[in-house]
């Protein structure tokens, strides 16, 4: 799922500072899970903005509302209300429903809570760790399902680099190397073949905006 | 999954609520057939061993359904039976397909943000 955190206070006053009727809205998907922008997220933001920014002018007005989820115009009905009444929108959702709710709204400023971090695992309660780069180009069948793109630091598609030493990499001791990984998971399961395979370099996409569309609907949305 | 709320329901709101979709709520539990139809349109139903308790119609009569039928007056204790119905049951993967027209995910939505507005939902830190 995607991760992300929010971000400081003194950055969110920022943007706010000039608007008196703030809506903070929280999202009930990624965000929510990686307790980032959840329910609880808005309820514990909008205390901490209103010690902020009330006591300093009381015409402000802060209020929280959390929707399951803003990367999907299917869950705003009831925002098409709401929204009129305030002059901004602060999102706690990731980058993509912070673009979604600001393409909705053209009328009012959409301001993002959060820094959107990784595609990413749960490793503990409040502890993620990063494992995709969406590239576009998944690799992991090769790698023994250790994502180089993610994990080494140069992103080779063709390692270990001359760099490896002793299962770090060079630049720090505290980063496993990520191809001394895939070897070892290789030779575990017998199959170093894999990594001898020399794979093309990366026909790099994600430069310009992607967009999915799944096979069986290409003839609905491009005619094909 | 844990309460948030361990205190009063506000029935005033969640009767407000109920009463903006009112007449969308009435047709889609009137018009359901029960055919079990949508069951196997859901991920979760069919992932699940067919539990009945995943069929999607299931979850809005047991969450909207409810609401509606107590008219909101509902307790604590119930809003946390739907809670688990509508987000324990429910991935709100908006597949489910019904051959009557009946917006399934639209209705556990609904039951979700009656639930959001009591201050209660789910927690992923305990």
């Amino acid at each position: 799922m995607v991760k992300g955190t929010r971000k400081p206070l003194e950055e969110i006053k920022d943007y706010l500072s000039k608007y008196n009727k703030i809506l903070i809205l929280g999202c009930g998907g990624c965000a929510s899970v990686c307790l980032a922008g959840g329910q609880k997220e808005v309820n514990i933001l909008k205390v901490e903005l209103e010690l902020a920014l009330k006591k300093n002018d009381a015409r402000k007005k802060i209020d929280g509302f959390t929707i399951e989820r803003q990367c999907n115009v299917q869950f705003f009905e009831e925002l098409e209300n709401m929204v009129p009444d305030y002059d901004c929108i602060l999102s706690m959702a990731c980058g993509a429903g912070v673009q979604l709710v600001a393409e909705q709204f053209r009328t009012k400023p959409v301001f993002p809570a959060l820094n959107t971090v990784s595609i990413g695992i749960d490793r503990e309660i409040g502890m993620y760790e990063e494992k995709c780069r969406a590239c576009g180009e998944c690799v992991l069948a090769y790698t023994g399902g250790i994502c180089p793109v993610t994990r080494c630091a140069k992103g080779l598609f063709n390692g270990p680099c001359g760099g490896t030493n002793n299962g770090k990499c060079e630049i720090s001791d505290d980063i496993s190397c990520a191809w001394n990984d895939i070897f070892n998971i290789l030779k575990e399961q017998n199959r170093l073949e894999d990594i001898l395979k020399i794979r093309e370099p990366m026909q790099w996409k994600n430069q310009i905006q992607r967009t999915t569309i799944q096979k069986p609907y290409m003839d609905r949305y491009l005619g094909k | 999954m844990t309460a948030n709320n361990t205190g009063t329901v506000d029935i005033k709101k969640i009767k407000q609520m109920l009463d903006k979709h009112k007449v969308k709520m009435k047709l889609s539990l009137k018009v359901c057939a029960h055919c079990t139809l949508c069951a196997e349109s859901c991920l979760m139903y069919t992932s699940h061993g067919k539990e009945p308790e995943y069929m999607p119609s299931h979850k809005f009569i047991n969450s909207i359904g409810k609401l509606y039928k107590k008219r909101g007056v509902v307790d604590i204790k119930t809003l946390e039976e739907i809670k688990e119905t509508v987000w324990e049951k429910c991935v709100l993967c908006m597949r489910c397909y019904c051959p009557l027209g009946i917006d399934i995910p639209e209705m556990i939505i609904l039951a979700r943000s009656i639930c959001r507005s009591q201050n209660i939902f789910p927690t992923y830190d305990k």
